[in-house]
């Protein structure tokens, strides 16, 4: 066999396991090695070397390399498997967009319940405030049982929900109404869950 | 070979160090198959690597940012296939510098961790 249909065989194992590659990879791989068959031979031939000999070099540099070869394969595979900084970005866009749907629904579905009895009874009628207050404690509700089921959150999410929680646990003082001011105690416990969870979260990724 | 994080494999090393002395006889870049016959005379050895291992450990020191690489240039190629041009980076000249002194190559990230 001459050394150029050696190089030909070298030449369509390189393009079988680079196939299926992303194209700036495999076509790298495809013109290095080229490159490294034509320089094997000039060289080679330069030197005297003879042609069974040069044939011969070139497939044992393959035939000692095909382990390596597979390896290189597997590992670009996962390469390419892995997702873009963009998909992660728009994964999460939409795991947001959904959770805030979620909550939206809940606390619409919720409020109808008052809604109804207002514009239907005489005696219970709850004011523009009652329901945006009711809107906001609901939705932080909401979104505490979001970040708890998808086991996320941060130390400013925790803030803002225990804020809403002492302003509930106030209201309700105020309003001489103790369901407001359970619903002010959850928040809060909740806010300090999630908190502390944030707070030992880098650590423990540290270890 | 299986590796231990962190560390060079003994042909990494042997690629830095060949690359660090073709640099001291003036040749800035190489290219595959001069490296791999490089090698082979360093080592008095008969065969020359294998394209598999080859590739592959350049490819992993150019990911750890030891060696930096670019086609030639199309005016070059003279009717032959252009071929990838490599280089020590600064990070690769140091530890290949370590590996001449004989020294246990130290982990990439201690390696890494240190000024330019």
């Amino acid at each position: 066999m001459t050394p150029e249909r050696m190089a030909e065989l070298v030449a369509r194992w390189v393009r079988f396991y680079t196939r299926d590659l992303p194209e700036p990879v495999a076509q790298r791989r495809i013109d290095e090695i080229d490159a490294d068959l034509h320089d094997h031979i000039a060289h080679e031939r330069a030197n005297g070397a003879g042609e069974p000999r040069i044939a011969i070099g070139i497939a044992s540099r393959m035939a000692r390399g095909l382990a390596a070869d597979a390896a290189w394969r597997g590992h670009q595979s996962k390469i390419a498997a892995r997702p873009s900084t963009r998909e992660k970005t728009m994964k999460v866009s939409r795991s947001v967009y959904r959770s805030a749907v979620r909550v939206a629904l809940g606390v619409a579905l919720l409020l109808l319940v008052p809604l109804v009895v207002t514009l239907t009874s005489d005696g219970e009628a709850w004011s523009a405030f009652d329901f945006v207050a009711a809107g906001v404690f609901l939705a932080a509700i909401g979104v505490v049982i979001e970040l708890a089921v998808k086991r996320v959150g941060n130390l400013t999410l925790a803030l803002g929900i225990a804020v809403v929680g002492v302003l509930a646990g106030v209201a309700g003082e105020a309003d001489d109404a103790p369901g407001l001011v359970l619903l002010g105690l959850v928040l809060i416990v909740s806010a300090c869950a999630l908190g502390l969870r944030a707070w030992t979260r880098p650590a423990q990724h540290g270890r | 070979m299986r590796r231990k994080p962190g560390t060079l494999l003994p042909l990494e090393t042997e690629i830095l160090e060949v690359a660090q002395s073709m640099l001291r006889s003036g040749q800035a870049t190489f290219h595959g198959f001069g490296l791999a016959h490089a090698m082979r005379d360093q080592n008095g050895s008969r065969s020359l690597t294998s394209h598999g291992t080859l590739y592959k450990a350049l490819g992993r020191l150019e990911e750890l940012g030891l060696l930096s690489s670019h086609w030639e240039d199309a005016a070059a190629v003279e009717g032959r296939p252009r071929r990838r041009l490599y280089a020590l980076t600064g990070e690769g000249a140091r530890v290949a510098e370590r590996a001449r002194a004989g020294k246990t190559v130290a982990p990439l990230a201690q390696l890494t961790s240190e000024p330019a």
